[in-house]
């Protein structure tokens, strides 16, 4: 069963108002798959249009290889997971299980069969004669997950299902949710705002601001390798310092920061940032550390301004000499009990990175940047994966 | 009730509030009524005989309808046509109402309701009349189906019930279109879009998500229709033949032309339990109750 999505010059306006970017993108079958992005940067419009909900004002959506232009909703072989789940509140739970089936002229029995099966698959036995009104929020979330999969879709389309749960309990249905994706080999289709949910659950994220997909990558790589300025940004801490490039050396630049010295960085192969090209050097919270003054490599120094302890590490709030930018760093257990003693605010303090763990982008100043020569150019309109 | 009104509106107010409610209801609902019974159990009498040995309570007056073949036909006649009538508002209403709620835009439906609402603001007797003049033999409508020769000579739509039956759906439309536009339009949009989404078509989202979520607003439109329907007098007077006599037409004859206000009395009486049991009825059918109604 091919349960691949393809998008292929997509385009969406609602009036004069542009949704969604021209678009393509393919999403295998199988792939547990995320949209991320903020409110408003259209995704739940692009899962609408996948499925069904809405028509591209341009481009067109195909599930399995088939094209799905003027194939109506009830006919699409996809399912979708609503935000406030969407329930039906005047039937028991096996009725909205049953439902899809009964649609679909399956007979009494196996619908039932089917409905106890999945109720199985989510860990939800025997509440089959309830209301769905006398079910907790989590309880009613495994409803709805089964409800969709009774009608065996291709593709799940899960618009921010989880966004109704109590942390806990989030996190807990994150891995459920990874769970029955592998066990039952649908392609899914995620949305959310919420990072967290998307890189622990999802082979692949695409990171979506004003209507473009920013970076479609793997979560490890959107974390440690992002591809503009929105990314490194969005997903995840990050420091970003303001430079000039010096010199490139293969993957390495150096970079004049002005006050703040001259600084190193990592640049990927494909981008050709070269000398005098304005950049932003981004390093995690996590990668700097505190070195001992005129240690080698690049270091910064500043000046404690406060401390914060957060359980599993202390989060340190540094105001650089110089310039006066604030870094937030994150030091975990092992340094900070050897450093916290002297962590007071006011304490000068240097720190070190790995350039290799870094990323130089083009500075991104909001509008679209060129990524080969830091230029600022005119909407090229479209990302393509 | 009265602590609610006057943490509110302070103590004097809430009871003044409270005894004006009290005065509508008893002297203005409940005792009107009770004297209609009490003048349906007694005899109709000459004012010389009043007090006399003859002046005691019978159930006389009732036992009129179910000895005149023809009133009791007009009776049950007036029960059925009413439950059509009922029935055939709801089927105009529904995909109004429909429209309205789920698919109009705000300023469609705002226009839509206005076009609905002005011919309101016309007297029912002659919104009914102007009915007459449509359907009449020699009437625009039939010059209109002959000229597009749908039919070959005038069709008499005034003879039968049917002058009654499209006046009726015309002035009670909105007594049914507000409540079941009420009902539908407070059904969250994803459950119409679960159930297209889970493969249901037009038919089935309406039969198994929308009308039972509309159910409560279908009951107090099909109830204030039929109420409506069964007493009313204008409709019936001015559409009806003489052939479709309503029942409210038999009880005006006793009262204004007969002078036989017990008879009169006994028959409204029945008409108003005839009602009742309707509504019963639909409230059970329904499986509504009376707060479901009154939301």
């Amino acid at each position: 069963m091919d349960g691949s999505v393809r998008l292929e010059e997509l385009v969406m306006r609602f009036g004069d108002f542009t949704a969604i970017e021209r678009t393509s993108l393919t999403i295998e079958s199988g792939e547990f798959f995320s949209f991320l992005g903020p409110s408003g940067c259209g995704k739940t419009t692009l899962l609408n249009l996948i499925s069904g909900f809405l028509t591209p004002s341009e481009g067109q959506v195909f599930i399995g290889g088939e094209p799905m232009a003027g194939v109506p909703v009830n006919r699409r072989p996809t399912a979708m997971i609503f935000q406030n789940l969407a329930l039906f509140p005047l039937m028991s739970v096996f009725d909205n299980i049953e439902f899809g089936l009964e649609v679909r002229g399956v007979d009494r029995k196996t619908r039932r069969a089917t409905a106890e099966h999945l109720l199985a698959l989510v860990a939800l036995e025997g509440v089959g004669e309830r209301r769905v009104t006398e079910l907790s929020g989590g309880q009613r979330q495994r409803v709805a997950i089964a409800r969709a999969l009774a009608v065996e879709p291709r593709v799940l389309l899960l618009d921010e299902p989880l966004s109704a749960l109590d942390l806990k309990l989030r996190q807990h249905m994150r891995s459920e949710l990874k769970a029955i994706q592998r066990k039952t080999g649908i392609t899914f289709i995620y949305i959310t705002h919420d990072q967290g949910e998307a890189l622990t659950m999802s082979d692949r994220v695409a990171v979506m601001s004003a209507g473009r997909i920013q970076q479609v990558a793997d979560p490890m790589t959107l974390y440690r390798r992002p591809a503009t300025g929105f990314v490194a940004a969005f997903v995840g801490e990050n420091n970003r310092i303001e430079a000039k490039v010096i010199e490139r050396l293969g993957e390495r630049v150096r970079l004049d920061a002005g006050a703040l010295g001259e600084l190193e960085g990592h640049v990927g192969k494909e981008a050709g940032l070269g000398g005098g090209a304005l950049v932003s050097l981004y390093v995690r919270p996590e990668q700097l550390r505190p070195v001992s003054a005129g240690a080698s490599g690049p270091t910064l120094a500043g000046r404690v301004e406060a401390v914060h302890f957060e359980g599993a590490a202390l989060m340190v709030q540094v105001g650089l000499d110089g310039s006066g930018e604030r870094l937030r760093v994150q030091l975990g257990s092992e340094v900070s009990r050897t450093f916290a003693d002297g962590l007071a605010p006011g304490v000068s303090l240097t720190l070190g990175y790995d350039p290799a763990e870094t990323v130089v982008l083009p500075r991104d100043d909001g509008s679209l940047v060129d990524a080969a020569t830091g230029e600022v150019v005119a909407a090229e309109g479209g990302s393509h994966v | 009730m009265f602590r609610q009104l006057r943490a509110r509106f302070g103590g004097p107010l809430a009871a003044a509030i409270l005894a004006l409610l009290g005065i509508w209801l008893i002297v203005m609902v409940t005792l009107p009524q009770l004297q209609m019974i009490e003048y349906s159990l007694r005899p109709n009498l000459l004012p010389a005989q009043l007090g006399g040995p003859d002046d005691r309570l019978t159930l006389a007056n009732y036992a009129t309808l179910f000895n005149n073949e023809i009133h009791r036909a007009i009776f049950f006649k007036t029960l059925w046509s009413s439950v059509l009538v009922t029935l055939l508002t709801l089927g105009v209403s529904y995909p109004l109402a429909w429209y309205l709620a789920k698919v109009a835009t705000p300023r469609q439906a705002a226009l839509c309701l206005l076009l609905l609402i002005i011919p309101f603001w016309i007297n029912e007797i002659l919104r009914t009349y102007s009915w007459f003049i449509i359907l009449a033999f020699r009437g625009p409508l039939n010059e209109v189906l002959m000229m597009l020769g749908l039919i070959d000579r005038p069709i008499r739509f005034l003879s039968g019930d049917g002058g009654v039956m499209v006046g009726m759906v015309y002035a009670y439309i909105l007594f049914m279109v507000f409540p079941v536009y009420n009902a539908i339009e407070s059904l969250d949009d994803n459950q119409v879009r679960a159930a297209r989404d889970l493969g249901a078509g037009t038919i089935r989202t309406h039969r198994r998500i929308v009308i039972p979520h509309a159910k409560p607003g279908i009951a107090t439109g099909c109830i204030m229709t039929f109420m409506l329907a069964a007493g009313s007098y204008a409709v019936p007077a001015l559409l009806g033949s003489p052939g479709s006599r309503w029942f409210t037409q038999i009880i005006y004859n006793w009262f204004f032309e007969g002078g036989n206000w017990n008879q009169g009395a006994a028959y409204a009486f029945l008409l108003l339990v005839l009602c009742i049991g309707f509504m019963s009825l639909v409230m059970r059918v329904f499986k509504v109750g009376l707060g479901d109604i009154a939301k």
